[in-house]
């Protein structure tokens, strides 16, 4: 600890610290309108929910510096029982008594808080450890176990809580294995192999598990949006062509200009890996469209349907099951392009309620409404900016401890964006979680701090440690 | 495997994610008004503030139909607490059972059927709201409100709201302004923007000719509301809320202390008294008798007490007849038979003819030498010559074709006297009388089988000729001014507008003006000279010039009829009087008119035995 402030300055990630403080400031005054109290218009005023979120954010910058007075190494070395900690906590939530369905919250005379929030930060640490330990590239088979067991045991308490949302954000963690080369092809490997009787010795599919998977729920919520639609052309007359043969055809189409692309411009040894690539996605794309068509249009029963149709937005039933995201929608579209202005928001505002949770998982329609597509814009912006500097940060890590924890950190974070922004635009179903800064929430305002103190922590002292 | 090269997938991921957002939240806020008109239709609500209506003065600027404050005792439910139910029972003068079913039977009434979207069956839909106002008790009158609105501290929940009524501080005119009463369906598909549900809106009368006028402008308000429809805040600053406007008062040409004095004298007579000013056709007065007090009718509470009774009264109260009652006009049309004749040129003013009492039955007179003799004393075979001539006028050989010929002209004539014809009176369900025309005899009769001999009845005011009572005073107007007539009309200035244009227009007969100061003669005689039909009309210091009529009545004792106006050398009043089954139209109706005359012209009235023989008289009969 002897070393200088400029060091210091020149050591800590100033973009990060500017994005942080300009998304906390951003929140803290959105969350003023979205919450403002005639009676009590004092920004610091504990009563009020803004002056309780600027307490939750004092506490949480407090915890922080007290974390980055901690040497990075020993914060490596609390992490297993920071996590045991935070699971034996868990674990205590699931007796306490239900808020809105969920056992989420432990409460501590008038406030409460919520492990789960907590126990994102501690299974990124946790994962960072497990991973971080091994010295060399290579992941040991043992720890591959590990991890996938700390994961779904801690999805599995999460799940256990009733609390979708939280469950969700933990497949986060899929990703940041993928990053480090844990891959599923051992599973897909041994049905091929043993069941199927070929030889391979890995496969594309089993490798790059995590994306694949996450194409093909898009593909397939893609799929259902058109399965059931009628097209007519104009070289086709008097034939309404439905939508999952447009969808096959314009599939085959992409498929045969891939390939022909591929012929003509790959190099020899590239041409085949890539044109067996370009076939296992065009068969695999086609069986999906098959499966999901025929399941949704021949298996689905009528009510399981409308849910699914409700969900895509296909049918509206805007003041019924689709209240609420019809009312967000509708404050967010309303919003314009420069916006109502501060404190201006009608379908949003506090007073007229119109938006339920507009405090908490529906916070971007004040915010949406109030500044209009700019200030949207400008958020979304200040996200995406947020997670390519996290992912700079993490690629540049020399320990693998601390890369590990910064993709976590950068996965939770995107997971957070882009769930909650999806349902407040309507492209996601409603999920409760909350939009980091933004949302009310005093855990997950503290989790998110120190989350975010322990990444500049270990990032700043990068240089202390030994690449592995 | 180059892993650091994987992180190209979560770049991609976030740049993906977030392109996708930002187009799609261009395309929501920016392009696509869907959600913008969505916005506006969850928010906004536009609240209609309906002015008080439009008073009505009358010609010396007396209110005859104001307005009241009416209170409705309002409650909402979630502001309820701890309701005292025997308390508020004892408090409204009900019985502990009457709140419960009270408050169900609210719920009750905002049942609305509708359809499923989902499952499209037919469901019932409650629009009733907890957060919502209802009336619970509704047009308490001040009296009322005032012992339960001191104690309404002590029922949180409830609170009063004060609505406008109207008021006639006169319990005369009924059957002239008519009444208001609750919107009906097809009344408010005619006029969506203006009424909803509940509104009021004239059922009779002016109130009901004059709707557009009295209802005033609609205020609008736009406000927006929060989730549970509360008002949270004007729209746009109240920038485009405009004022509600009141109606503007209506000047009436009435006298309100005349209408009242003539109820007071028709009181125990059927029929009715019409009084116009002849220069400018205004109504001064119409007593339909009996009448009812308008203050039955104010508000669907007094409604639903009062108008099945007076509906179902067997005297016929709401009738306005007037307008409506299509009668034999009996002596009083020798007027016009003569005015028609002289013009015609079939007689002239010397024209005389004997009393044949045998062709038609007459009282004793002196033989009428003339044509005022004639009128004066309303010679019938007289008339019956004269009509003679004037149907019968020889121009063409075959009497019936003849008599087609003389009908045609004289439908002409009666209609130019207002007769036959609708007038453009300012009031609603007027009828038009009956002037028999030559289609109507040759359905009755067939064509060219009638002649003036099968019709002749219509020479004495009997037979199928029919005038309503407005129609008699218009008559006896034409008379006062010497061949022309405004149309007569209640509203002599919509505000400071003036009239309609439609009582500006001068209508004068087909009767050339230098024939009627012969029938003015005639009529001045009627009342002041020997002989006269009508002495009992004489008022002192003013010459009454009138014609009486006894109108035969198949059907019991006949009607008393008298049409007047005075003073006769400048005449201000023209008026009929119509008695039911009075008999003799001088000893009932002629009296009457001139006690009207007298009160008219000079406010009081000095023949206080005359006045007295009225008042005690009941000529309804039981």
């Amino acid at each position: 600890m002897s070393r200088s402030l400029n060091t210091i300055r020149s050591s800590w990630d100033w973009w990060l610290i500017a994005i942080i403080l300009s998304l906390m400031v951003l929140g803290v005054v959105n969350l003023y309108s979205a919450a403002y109290n005639p009676e009590r218009t004092f920004l610091f005023d504990i009563k009020t929910l803004y002056g309780k979120q600027i307490m939750w954010m004092g506490i949480g910058i407090f915890l922080g510096i007290v974390i980055s007075l901690i040497d990075s190494e020993f914060i490596r070395k609390l992490t297993p029982a920071a996590f045991i900690v935070v699971s034996i906590l868990l674990i205590i939530v699931l007796f306490s008594r239900p808020i809105n369905g969920a056992r989420s919250w432990l409460g501590f005379g008038s406030y409460g808080i919520q492990p789960s929030e907590f126990a994102k930060v501690t299974t990124g640490l946790m994962l960072a450890y497990l991973i971080g330990q091994g010295r060399i590239k290579q992941i040991a088979k043992k720890t591959v176990y590990q991890v996938l067991g700390l994961v779904f045991i801690t999805m599995l308490l999460i799940l256990a809580q009733n609390d979708t949302g939280t469950f969700l954000i933990f497949t986060a963690f899929f990703f940041v294995m993928y990053r480090e080369g844990i891959t599923f092809d051992p599973i897909i490997l041994y049905f091929l192999n043993n069941l199927l009787g070929l030889r391979y010795k890995s496969t594309w599919v089993g490798v790059h598990f995590i994306p694949v998977l996450f194409g093909i729920i898009f593909f397939s919520i893609i799929t259902l949006y058109f399965a059931e639609s009628k097209h007519s052309f104009s070289f086709l007359p008097a034939i309404d062509v439905p939508g999952w043969a447009v969808l096959a055809s314009v599939v085959t189409l992409l498929g045969i200009i891939l390939a022909l692309v591929i012929n003509q411009f790959a190099s020899l040894r590239a041409k085949r890996k890539m044109l067996s690539i370009v076939l296992i996605s065009y068969l695999g794309s086609i069986l999906l469209i098959g499966a999901v068509s025929f399941s949704y249009l021949k298996v689905l029963q009528s009510h399981q349907k409308v849910r699914i149709d409700l969900w895509l937005g296909k049918i509206e039933d805007k003041d019924g099951e689709d209240y609420n995201r019809n009312r967000a929608l509708a404050a967010v579209g309303s919003g314009g392009f420069a916006g109502n202005g501060y404190q201006q928001a009608v379908l949003a505002s506090p007073q007229s309620n119109h938006v339920p949770e507009s405090e908490t998982d529906f916070i971007f329609c004040v915010y949406a409404e109030e500044w209009g597509f700019v200030g949207s814009l400008i958020l979304v912006a200040l996200f995406t900016f947020l997670l390519v500097r996290l992912i700079i940060i993490a690629e540049r890590q020399r320990s693998r401890f601390a890369r590990v924890y910064a993709y976590s950190v950068a996965m939770i974070i995107f997971y957070h964006f882009a769930i909650n922004i999806g349902m407040n635009v309507g492209l996601l179903p409603v999920i409760g979680i909350p939009l980091p800064f933004f949302s009310y929430g005093g855990s997950a305002m503290m989790a998110f701090s120190v989350m975010f103190f322990i990444l500049l922590k270990l990032d700043s002292q990068r240089k202390d440690v030994l690449a592995t | 495997m180059n892993l650091e090269s994987r992180r190209i997938v979560f770049l991609a991921l976030f740049i993906l994610v977030s392109i996708i957002y930002s187009v799609r939240l261009f395309y929501m806020q920016v392009m696509d008004d869907r959600w913008m008109s969505r916005a506006a239709e969850v928010s906004q609500k536009r609240i209609d503030v309906k002015p008080p209506r439009g008073i009505l003065l009358d010609r010396f600027g007396n209110k005859v139909v104001a307005n009241k404050t009416y209170y409705n005792l309002m409650f909402v439910e979630d502001k309820i607490e701890n309701l005292d139910t025997a308390a508020l029972a004892k408090l409204l003068d009900l019985e502990y059972h009457q709140i419960e079913e009270r408050f169900e039977e609210i719920r009750r009434s905002l049942d609305r059927k509708t359809r499923s979207k989902k499952t499209s069956n037919d469901t019932v839909v409650n629009d009733y709201r907890s957060y919502m106002p209802y009336a619970f008790e509704r047009e308490l009158t001040a009296d009322e409100i005032s012992s339960i609105a001191s104690e309404l501290i002590y029922f949180p929940g409830f609170y009063e709201e004060p609505v406008s009524m109207r008021d006639y501080p006169y319990p005369n005119g009924g059957n002239i302004f008519g009444y208001l009463n609750e919107i009906r369906p097809h009344e408010l598909e005619k006029d969506r923007y203006f009424y909803k549900m509940g509104d009021f809106i004239g059922r009779a009368g002016l109130e009901r000719y004059y709707e557009n006028e009295l209802r005033g402008q609609k205020g609008t308000k736009f406000i927006l509301t929060s989730a549970r429809g509360k008002a949270v805040d004007n729209f746009a600053g109240g920038k485009l809320d405009t004022l509600a406007v009141q109606g503007p008062p209506l000047h009436l040409g009435l006298d309100i202390e005349l209408q009242a004095y003539g109820e007071e004298l028709m009181k125990n007579k059927l029929g009715c008294i019409v009084a116009i000013e002849p220069e400018t056709g205004e109504i001064l007065a119409m007593v339909s008798s009996p009448s009812y007090d308008p203050n039955l009718l104010v508000g669907s509470r007094n409604i639903r007490r009062n108008y099945v009774e007076l509906n179902n009264d067997s005297l016929k109260p709401m009738f306005p007849r007037p307008l409506q009652a299509e009668y034999p006009p009996g002596s009083i049309f020798k007027l016009v038979q003569a005015l028609a004749g002289l013009q015609e040129g079939v007689i002239t003013e010397n024209s005389g003819f004997p009393c044949t009492k045998s062709m038609v039955g007459c009282h004793n007179h002196p033989t009428a030498n003339t044509v005022q003799q004639a009128i004066q004393y309303s010679c019938n075979p007289y008339f019956y010559y004269e009509t003679r001539r004037l149907i019968q006028q020889g121009k063409d050989k075959n009497t019936f074709k003849d008599a087609e010929i003389g009908v045609r002209i004289w439908e002409k004539y009666m209609h130019s006297f207002g007769l036959g014809i609708q007038l453009e009176t300012d009031i609603y369900g007027l009828r038009p009388g009956v002037i028999p025309n030559v289609e109507f005899y040759d359905r009755w009769y067939g064509k060219h089988r009638w002649a003036w001999s099968t019709i002749r009845s219509n020479s004495i005011g009997q037979g199928e000729v029919k005038v309503t009572p407005l129609q008699m005073a218009n008559l006896a107007a034409i008379m006062a001014n010497g061949g022309w007539y405004f149309t007569p009309h209640f509203v002599k200035s919509i505000g400071e507008d003036g009239p309609k244009p439609a009582y500006l227009v001068k209508h004068k007969s087909l009767v050339d003006e230098k024939y009627y100061p012969i029938i003015q003669e005639g009529m001045r005689r009627v009342v002041n000279e020997a002989g006269g039909t009508a002495r009992r009309a004489r008022i002192e210091n003013i010459v009454v010039a009138g014609k009486t009529g006894t109108a035969q009545n198949p059907h019991g004792e006949d009607h008393s009829v008298f049409i007047a106006y005075a003073p006769f050398d400048n005449p201000k009043i023209a008026i009929s009087v119509f008695i039911e089954n009075a008999g003799f139209g001088g000893t009932w109706a002629a009296p009457i008119a001139s006690l009207m005359i007298e009160k008219y012209l000079t406010r009081e009235v000095k023949d206080v035995a005359k006045e007295k023989r009225i008042l005690e008289a009941n000529l309804i009969i039981q």
